[in-house]
């Protein structure tokens, strides 16, 4: 191939003829912005971040899609081409929720909460899943200048979660195309494309379809390239950036995929294509099944007894004990082994020895997604004459009707099953992720599995459980079987599992096997369910008729949802500063949310929720006409500021709402009240109006400067403490706590003037009943929920109520709903 | 009804023993320890029809029978008894109803073996008849049969009466001002009735389908019961006599204010109070999460701090949890003021006790995070003013568990709701309100307390015990007269 030298930056390279300037740059080692250029895809020439300049060539080319030319001088770096480069960045930045990038208390922040918050809405960094995984963001820190002048225009589309597994949140694209055209790559004929023109183009199926008609596969592939976390991988986003990745196979069918198992504290928390061609291609199951398959609530994880018709946990060594005493009657060729097909060739190899060369017995090896009813009939015949009374089934693979037939059960599974609880042994079982060994696939080769990762409390690989249990029956030389490789070396030619009738890789309908180890996979993960995959028949329960009618809701701002909702009582008493409880459901958490208003006449109550987790989602998936579950309060101890003449409101964020109370009644007795409200950006900025109304004088900050002063509330508190006519005799600032914690520090050379502040630790009953609002204040414990929520700003420990606050955050982030559809949140309204 | 006397011959007479106090107490079947510590289903099963009538042959059905007085509510014990000997299971539950509105409760919760039991003439010569579980037996009875109880209450008297908090004490109250004719609302602040019954006792040991039950009782007597409503900071308890037309009313707010240690490390991230760490298990249901969606507390080592009733429920959550289970407790196991069946189920469990120390500093790590506990070493001085022996710590005998989560389990105050919103509601130093002795009326005329926010942090029974005293008080505050008893109840609704 014919060699092409040329000059960058004033260093001579040599390429292949065919590669781009960018090919050439990279050669060099020489860094040239881009984020639309792919390794994997050909040039495509979106982004323009690449632009440089070439002696002779007029304008500006694009590196990524000039191809190299002999003799051609390249400069990557000027003057020009750097301010070009920010110009082209503002603007793409302009279309994207930036306000963190630009924020003056950035770092702070990311240390105060080091995760993101789970909100529904990504409207900055500090919301969104994809932070530590964002090459825009990164882009944006990296470049020199990152002047993001330009104000954001923000469009609030709704964020699409109808589809199972991928969320998408068209705010962030900024459509460089790497989705549709990685599809396009991988798949010939892309699902999606680029919608619409302008500022209304989107990334979409065609005809606006959901991504399951469409002829998407769920591979993931867009999921992985997407450099803006528009395209989400809704059970991985919020666990951040995976720490480790592992080379496997995926054992969920018999095509033994190649797969990433990206991990996180040594626990699968996703499973990726290994390369973005079409030979790396996933099915739906082995993208976005593994990581519940394996965190399943209801593993097993104990061996299990049966003593005096109770199955009772035991140790391994007794388990192992009676299951060997047990099966040593059953050696005159009346046990059968079942099987899964798709296991570790060690596991079968063992299983197969232990049935025939130990037991005298039957094997055989269920084919994937296969369940009890594909039970041979000859076999079901042969346990109903009585001519098998032994089985060991290694998942739920026998009809539960010929239980009563035999005369002894045992069940190595994963999952319990009604089979699993009429056995008579139940051993744990180490599955996928956990296990390491080889792989046969349905073509015959052989790959590798693990290493394994961590199996939950005394689950143990299968062919652990059959070589102790066969050196019980005799078998003394299976000891030497210490560590997979010494089995391997034992197996020779092994039989290939019997392969699918079509591949789950070409769709996800009616191609994916619906079952594993003979469970429903759709019980396990929940949103295959929308694939048509078959499940369990679930308890209903049924709609409850009591609760709180919401008269009215709206999204009044990206994020924030108002609520007015009928509840007399707590109308008829609520004060300014106090809260209510609120649970959406039954099953919902009792979360604290401050009022905003309310009306005694109409008996009706108005709240503002952000929406940043599980309850405040499931809050914000109810419509006007709906009940909430609870409402209870007014809770906490109401704040009178009526003695000040003079007060300064400072609100940020949900605090903006919760301000509203005082300003009006202040305002109402003739009180002097200066309003301070802080948002990151222009878009989420709310209740301007009717603040407006109960005030003197109304101050915007945001972080972006996009409403005129960039800054928080505390500058304008310092301005109006330092000024002699505005000055305040009283404070209040309510928002999140890194807002009111910075507001107490600018505010402490000041401290005569009382800065009160609304705590907000976690709390669960909000009447001082369980004490897990605890805030040290002047050295003092004090209930947020009982003697709060307002404090002196000034004494408060604000690094313990951080730190408390985030007691729950690993566990909070299981507590989000996986089911797209079913779950509490509708949300294409 | 009933008097008491011979019992009547019933079928399975004939195959009974002949000489009653020869049958041995008869057992209750539980689960296997080994397989319960992985669930959170009952751990005693409850007797059979047979076991109970076994069980009450061994009773003498005493002329003057000392169990009764044992009993803070006064239930009619040999009556009820005599019937489950006769096989009248349905007659006896009538029965025990007269006085408890809660059998189910009571007889898994009770400390029999210090009250009715601890009185009954067997006992002196060996073991006592198994009443608590007798109890149990009747009403679960009841409750499996399906069969709607028959609602006894009397004809409207047109008084109106106000409870506050629907816990065992305000539910006694409420049970009886309703059977009496009054019109009852009971105002409960959290989302469902039952109060410690609901948050507090776990699910293993009290299931909370039983606690519904029991209250649904109420509602069919007519009583309302208005969830989400928090009296003191909706209408103060001033508000129901002045203003909502009540005629009486009831504070039964219970001890809900978790007192802590008041050492080093106490607000670190990993120290729970015993409350919250049940309320997140118990009311909350995080043993299901994430279906519910409150976060369980995950630890791989719970250290309990306490020796009580409500220590153990924690520690053998904790087993439950799936974490490892170690009690700390500053006196000797003989000073324990847990029962001692919850202590041997702890320990069947795996609870691991260490007794005769006590906590002096939480380990945190510098994240706020818990990392454990150090301890000091106790051993008993001479008695103090409890009349136990006094701790005190041995010099020099610090030592660290390690532990990722402490629940604090040493009691609780009063809560503070009512008797900060209504001034007039006079406190002791300790808190709780104060109540005259008979008739348990507050410092406000009209109203009347009971339960732990008159007695301090007590059992079920002694708050329900209050119940029954201030509700007869109420009755005469609103009538003028004694209550009827249940005998007239029965006469005065027996058709003509």
């Amino acid at each position: 191939m014919k060699e092409i030298t040329l000059t960058i930056d004033g260093q001579p390279v040599s390429v292949a003829s065919g590669a781009s300037v960018l090919d050439a740059a990279k050669a060099l080692g020489i860094e040239v912005p881009s984020i639309c250029s792919h390794p994997d895809l050909p040039a495509y020439g979106a982004c323009r971040m690449c632009v440089v300049e070439i002696e002779s060539v007029r304008g500006f080319p694009t590196a990524c899609t000039t191809p190299a030319a002999d003799g051609m001088v390249v400069r990557t770096e000027s003057e020009t081409l750097r301010r070009l480069r920010e110009n082209t960045l503002e603007l793409m930045m302009s279309g994207h929720p930036n306000a963190c990038l630009v924020c003056d208390y950035r770092a702070v922040c990311e240390k105060h909460k080091p995760t993101p918050s789970k909100a529904g809405t990504s409207t900055r960094c500090g919301l969104c899943g994809n932070r530590s995984e964002c090459d825009l963001r990164e882009l944006v820190l990296s470049s020199p200048g990152r002047n993001l002048g330009l104000p954001t225009i923000y469009s609030r589309k709704k964020v699409e979660r109808d589809d199972p597994f991928i969320e998408r949140d068209h705010n962030l694209c900024i459509l460089c195309g790497l989705c549709w055209r990685i599809c396009d790559k991988i798949h010939g004929q892309p699902a999606i494309s680029i919608v619409r023109r302008g500022k209304e183009a989107r990334i979409a199926a065609s005809f606006d379809r959901s991504w399951v008609d469409s002829g998407c596969t769920f591979c993931g592939a867009c999921v992985d390239i997407c450099p803006t976390g528009t395209i989400s991988d809704r059970f991985a986003k919020w666990h951040g950036h995976p720490e480790n990745k592992i080379l496997s196979t995926c054992m969920l069918c018999p095509e033994g995929c190649a797969f990433h198992e990206m991990t996180e504290n040594n626990r699968v928390v996703a499973t990726r294509m290994t390369g973005f061609k079409p030979e790396n291609r996933l099915c739906a199951l082995g993208r976005f099944a593994y990581p519940q398959l394996l965190q399943d609530r209801h593993r097993l994880d104990r061996p299990l007894l049966r003593e005096s018709g109770e199955l009772v946990p035991v140790s391994q060594e007794e388990a192992m004990e009676a299951l060997a005493a047990a099966l040593d009657g059953f050696r005159d060729g009346s046990f059968l082994l079942l099987g899964n097909d798709t296991e570790l060739r060690e596991t079968k190899h063992l299983y197969r020895s232990l049935a025939g060369d130990v037991l005298h017995g039957k094997a055989l090896f269920m084919a994937a997604g296969s369940g009890a009813e594909d039970l041979p009939e000859e076999l079901a015949d042969a346990i109903e004459s009585g001519a098998i009374r032994a089985v060991l089934s290694a998942g739920n693979f026998l009809p539960t009707g010929l239980r009563e037939h035999l005369d002894f059960l045992a069940v190595i599974d994963a999952f319990p099953s009604t089979l699993s609880a009429s056995a008579d042994v139940v051993l744990p079982a180490s599955i996928l992720a956990e296990t390491t060994g080889t792989f046969r696939d349905a073509a015959g080769d052989v790959k590798g599995v693990g290493p394994a990762l961590p199996a939950p409390e005394q689950a143990r690989p299968e062919w652990h459980w059959v070589r102790d249990l066969a050196q019980r029956l005799g078998a003394e030389d299976w000891c030497r079987f210490r560590y997979a490789p010494e089995v391997t070396r034992t197996i020779g030619d092994d039989p290939a599992p019997a392969p699918l009738r079509t591949r789950p890789r070409d769709s996800v309908k009616d191609s994916l096997p619906t079952r594993f180890r003979g469970h429903f996979l759709a019980d396990r993960v929940p949103a295959l369910r929308a694939f048509g995959l078959p499940s369990t028949p679930a308890e209903e329960t049924g709609a409850d008729k009591r609760g709180f009618p919401i008269r009215r809701k709206e999204e009044i701002a990206p994020n924030f949802h108002s609520f007015l909702v009928e509840a007399p009582e707590i109308a008829r008493y609520a004060r300014p500063g106090q809260f209510i409880m609120l649970m959406a459901s039954e099953t919902s958490e009792r979360v604290p949310f401050t009022l905003t208003d309310w009306d005694p006449e109409a008996g009706t109550i108005l709240f503002i929720i952000e929406e940043t987790g599980r309850s405040s989602r499931e809050l914000c998936a109810l419509r006007a006409g709906d009940r909430i579950a609870h409402v209870s309060g007014p809770l906490g101890a109401p704040l009178d500021l009526s003695g000040a003449g003079t007060i300064a409101l400072a609100g940020g964020c949900y605090g903006i709402g919760a301000i509203y109370p005082f300003a009006k009644a202040l305002h109402r007795a003739g009180k002097r009240v200066f309003v301070v409200l802080e948002a990151s950006s222009h878009f989420l900025m709310y209740f301007e109006d009717e603040l407006r109304e109960f005030c003197e004088e109304i101050f915007f900050t945001t972080r972006d400067g996009s409403m005129g002063r960039k800054g928080a509330v505390h500058d304008v508190l310092v301005e109006l403490l330092q000024s002699g006519d505005k000055r305040p005799d009283a404070m209040a600032a309510i928002g999140c706590t890194l807002m009111m914690q910075m507001a107490t520090e600018a505010t402490r050379p000041w401290s005569d003037v009382p800065l009160h502040v609304a705590l907000n630790p976690i709390m669960i009953d909000g009447t001082g009943m369980c004490g897990a609002c605890r805030v040290s204040v002047g050295g003092q414990t004090n209930f947020a929920c009982v003697d709060g929520p307002f404090f002196n700003g000034h004494e408060v420990d604000w690094a313990e109520l951080a730190s408390r606050r985030g007691a729950f955050v690993q566990v909070e982030v299981e507590a989000m709903p996986q089911n797209g559809t079913l779950a509490a949140h509708p949300c294409r309204h | 009804m009933n008097s008491g006397m011979e019992p009547t011959p019933s079928r399975s007479e004939s195959k009974r023993p002949q000489r009653p106090a020869r049958v041995p107490r008869q057992p209750m079947p539980e689960q296997d320890p080994r397989r319960r510590v992985t669930n959170f289903e009952e751990v005693p099963r409850g007797y059979t029809p047979e076991l109970a009538m076994l069980e009450a042959s061994r009773c003498l059905e005493c002329k003057k029978p000392k169990c009764v007085a044992g009993c803070p509510v006064d239930i009619a014990i040999p009556q009820f008894i005599g019937l489950i000997k006769e096989g009248k299971f349905e007659e006896a539950a009538v029965k025990l109803k007269e006085q408890t509105a809660l059998p189910a409760v009571c007889g898994r919760v009770c400390p029999q073996e210090s009250q009715c039991e601890a009185e009954c003439v067997l006992a002196r010569k060996g073991e006592s008849v198994a009443i608590g579980r007798l109890e149990r037996f009747v009403a679960d009875y009841t409750l499996q049969s399906g069969k709607e109880e028959k609602a006894v209450r009397l004809p409207p008297t047109g008084k109106r009466a106000a409870v506050i908090g629907a816990g065992p004490a305000g539910i006694t109250v409420a049970g009886d001002l309703a059977r009496w004719g009054h019109e009852v609302v009971v105002f409960e602040a959290l989302h469902l009735p039952g109060g410690v019954l609901m948050y507090g006792i776990p699910e293993f040991r009290l299931p909370k389908h039983i606690v519904q039950h029991e209250i649904e009782q109420l509602r069919r007597l007519g009583v309302k019961i208005l969830t989400d409503h928090i009296i003191g900071k909706t209408q103060t308890v001033e508000d129901l006599l002045k203003t909502e037309g009540f005629d009486t009313v009831f504070v039964g707010s219970g001890a809900g204010l978790p007192m802590f240690l008041g050492i080093p490390g106490e607000n670190a991230v990993g120290v729970y109070s015993a409350n919250e760490y049940l309320t997140r298990v118990n009311l909350m249901k995080a043993y299901d999460f994430p279906r519910h969606a409150t976060s369980p507390v995950r630890a791989a080592h719970v250290i309990t701090v306490g020796g009580g009733n409500v220590a153990m429920d924690s520690a053998r959550t904790a087993v439950r949890m799936g974490a490892k289970s170690t009690v700390v407790y500053r006196r000797a196991r003989e000073q324990m003021p847990a029962r001692a069946e919850e202590i041997h189920h702890a320990e069947e469990e795996g609870v691991d006790l260490q007794l005769l120390t006590n906590p002096v500093r939480i380990v945190v790590g510098p994240d706020n995070r818990v990392r454990g506990v150090e301890c000091i070493r106790m051993e008993l001085g001479p008695p103090d003013e409890s009349g136990r022996q006094r701790p005190e710590p041995v010099e020099g005998s610090e030592f660290i568990i390690e532990a990722d989560a402490i629940v604090v389990s040493i009691g609780n105050r009063p809560n503070p709701l009512i008797p900060r919103t209504s001034p007039d509601l006079k406190t002791t130093r300790w808190g709780t309100l104060e109540a005259e002795e008979e008739s348990l009326q507050t410092t406000i005329p009209g109203v009347f307390a009971g339960g732990d926010v008159v007695s301090g942090a007590a059992t079920v029974i002694s708050a329900m015990g209050q119940g029954k005293q201030a509700a007869r008080a109420m009755h005469r505050h609103m009538t003028g007269d004694d209550p009827p008893t249940p005998e007239a109840i029965a006469e005065r609704l027996a058709p003509d």
